[in-house]
């Protein structure tokens, strides 16, 4: 190993700059590795991106929609940052998600045309919450009292979930389907007093509602003294453990806060937005995206809302790009692409490089090449 | 159901449980290095556009077949870089390989001014005997008349089995995964280790990603392995992480797939089942089959690698 060229060491904190270059460098480099693809198949990477910006910006309902793309994703983004950062791996945001959408589209049909907005909207959005929690409890269950791997049961829970809202407006003349359209099934839509008010072009105020449950998210993690217990646990369940707190009530009372969330998402995009149980509107991997959105806002309640603007620009941007023949998945591989140069940006922040230093201490033993 | 339905059932689930076979295999070997990579579904679904414009391209089934695990392989490098050299989240850097290999794959499929979408494969894997011997009642259909990949799976499967548990390197590769500093004080170089064998199970995903797009369902869709990658990694556990023992988990999947397919055949009642419902089967197995088989006490009896997603520094010894 004598021809080191870096020496890796482990950074104690690092700079607010740094957290903050990491991200951006990384959605750089993912538009370059894009580029390349774009490139290699014929098309100008940047008329595309040029494309791109002026669809999610470039005019007022361009920028209502990316707004209206970016509230689930705050959620969803929520929910895997909040459990990632205790080490829960929730992949199941997608299945909680969906069923949140169920159980607010349900309570919704259920309470009817007679209640006002101001009791339909808070129940249904409660609903939706309790719905991912339902769905989160599943995993949590087993993994908090059998030590079941939460990866398997979480990504499992997606695809039931998944074929559940099929069954509902598919498969069964449930109360979720719309009883007026016999030809291709649809969702039965909820009643006018159960949408959320609209107020620029058709972003309603489930953004505001989001904000606002990200910022409780952060002042519930980084305020209290639950949140301050679930960061130890985090950061060593052992050192958790020996200082009395009890790891697995922490870690199943975040689990359900983490379903919850991505259950908030699905009820505000049925009370928004959709106004039904409607598969084909719903199933658009949100949950998924909401982990791109954590990662690169480093699991951050706060950051997630920006980064959440931008990936539900990316989402509002890609339809359009149908009309220059470049395919729609053009985001899913940049957003795909972002989530990998935020996950190898981890190393840059939590480790230094230095140029070997002969002259004065020797080389630490054992350290890495990069 | 009667016997030639169950024949069938079983002819179908053996062919659906093959790219499983391969992506199951391939995850083991990964695995036993110590590195989880949840980019599974991602390798295979680039794998399959892969192999499906190779064959697209040249008309050749095995360049087809040799491109999809180059391709899985190279997918899986990123993997293999962030979670070896860079020592990031494992789990994470899975799940973005997963996330860019859909957006990749989808892509691909559609880019270009002739995007290969909705073309039918110009080549499909075919029964490797027909008529003879493979007409024969039960072995015939059960055991003889499917294509070479199904039988390419028992040989890997096989493979990897010996090569796991009677080989010099299977016995580092183990090492390597259970205790990897007493591997390197061994002598045994533990991120060559690892590299290599993620890029093994990039290369069978691969691999078992072109199944689908050159056999299963042969015209480019934009998503035509449908979870499978997530079965995947699901069945390395119930296998305990024996290749021999993924043969049959993924054969009891493609029979929990294909379920649905002989109950919508076999007439009433069963045909009124809604098929949303049974597609949730291979999933509700999963699920139940990881609680019996990891709760408690058997977890420790279930064989996993000592030191699997712990990223190991050499500083740390």
């Amino acid at each position: 190993m004598t021809t080191r060229r870096f020496i890796v060491e482990p950074r104690g904190l690092a700079s607010p700059q740094l957290t903050l270059l990491v991200p951006v460098a990384s959605v750089i480099a993912a538009l370059v590795v894009g580029g390349v693809f774009l490139l290699l198949t014929g098309e100008n990477p940047l008329s595309v991106y040029a494309k791109m910006v002026d669809a999610a910006f470039g005019s007022s309902r361009g920028v209502s929609e990316t707004l209206i793309s970016a509230t689930p994703l705050i959620l969803t983004g929520v929910a895997a940052a909040v459990a990632f950062k205790m080490l829960v791996w929730n992949i199941g945001a997608e299945g909680q998600f969906l069923m949140g959408a169920v159980f607010a589209a349900g309570v919704a049909i259920w309470l009817g045309d007679g209640a006002p907005p101001a009791v339909a909207l808070p129940i249904m959005i409660i609903a939706g919450g309790l719905g991912g929690a339902v769905w989160a409890a599943g995993s949590a269950i087993p993994r908090v009292y059998m030590g079941t791997n939460e990866i398997i049961t979480t990504l499992m829970l997606n695809f039931i979930a998944l074929n559940f809202m099929n069954y509902l407006i598919f498969g069964s003349g449930s109360p979720w389907r719309d009883p007026a359209v016999s030809t291709f099934p649809q969702g039965r839509p909820v009643p006018e007093g159960a949408r959320l008010p609209e107020f620029f072009n058709r972003l309603d105020i489930g953004i505001f509602v989001a904000i606002a449950l990200a910022a409780v998210a952060w002042y519930l993690i980084g305020k209290t003294r639950w949140g301050f217990a679930v960061r130890i646990v985090g950061d060593s369940a052992e050192t958790a453990h020996y200082s009395g707190i009890g790891v697995n009530q922490k870690i199943l009372s975040v689990f359900l806060l983490s379903g919850a969330f991505a259950g908030f998402a699905g009820g505000l995009f049925v009370s928004g937005p959709v106004g039904a149980l409607d598969p084909r509107s719903l199933d658009l991997g949100l949950g998924f995206t909401g982990i791109i959105v954590a990662a690169l806002a480093r699991l951050n309640p706060l950051a997630v809302i920006p980064v959440a603007v931008l990936m539900g620009a990316l989402n509002n941007a890609g339809p359009s790009l149908q009309s220059i023949g470049v395919p729609t998945a053009t985001v899913t591989m940049l957003q795909g692409a972002i989530l990998i140069f935020a996950v190898a940006g981890e190393f840059f922040i939590g480790n230094r490089l230095r140029r070997p230093d002969r002259a004065s201490s020797p080389v630490p033993e054992g350290a890495e090449a990069a | 159901m009667n016997e030639s339905q169950l024949i069938l059932t079983i002819f179908a689930a053996i062919g659906l449980g093959t790219p499983l076979i391969f992506a199951t295999v391939g995850e083991i070997i990964t695995e036993r290095a110590g590195i989880l990579n949840l980019g599974v579904q991602g390798m295979m679904l680039v794998g399959a556009v892969a192999g499906f414009w190779a064959t697209f391209k040249t008309g050749s089934l095995t360049l087809g077949v040799v491109v999809a695990v180059i391709a899985g392989a190279a997918l899986s490098v990123i993997h293999a870089y962030a979670s070896i050299t860079l020592r990031v989240s494992q789990i994470v850097s899975g799940l973005a390989l997963t996330l860019f290999g859909t957006g990749l794959a989808s892509f691909l499929g559609r880019a270009g001014s002739e995007p290969l979408v909705g073309n039918p494969s110009r080549k499909v894997f075919e029964p490797l005997i027909s008529g003879g011997i493979a007409d024969w009642p039960l072995v015939g259909p059960l055991l003889l008349g499917h294509d070479i990949l199904v039988y390419l799976a028992w040989v890997v499967a096989a493979g990897a089995s010996y090569y796991l548990f009677r080989t010099r390197m299977g016995l580092s590769l183990r090492a390597v995964g259970e205790d990897p500093a007493s591997a390197e004080s061994a002598g045994v170089n533990v991120a060559w280790v690892r590299y290599a064998h993620v890029m093994a199970g990039g290369a069978l995903a691969g691999l078992g990603g072109a199944y689908f797009s050159l056999a299963l369902v042969p015209t480019w869709q934009d998503d035509p392995i449908g979870a499978a990658g997530w079965i995947a990694i699901a069945l390395v556990i119930l296998a305990s992480w024996r290749p021999g023992r993924a043969v049959f988990a993924a054969y009891l999947f493609g029979a929990a797939e294909r379920v649905q397919f002989t109950l919508q055949t076999i007439g009433e009642p069963w045909s009124n089942i809604p098929s949303t419902l049974l597609a949730m089967l291979p999933f509700l197995l999963a699920i139940i089959a990881m609680i019996v088989l990891t709760s408690g006490k058997r977890a420790r009896f279930l064989g996993a690698p000592a030191a699997l997603g712990i990223p190991y520094f050499r500083e740390q010894r």
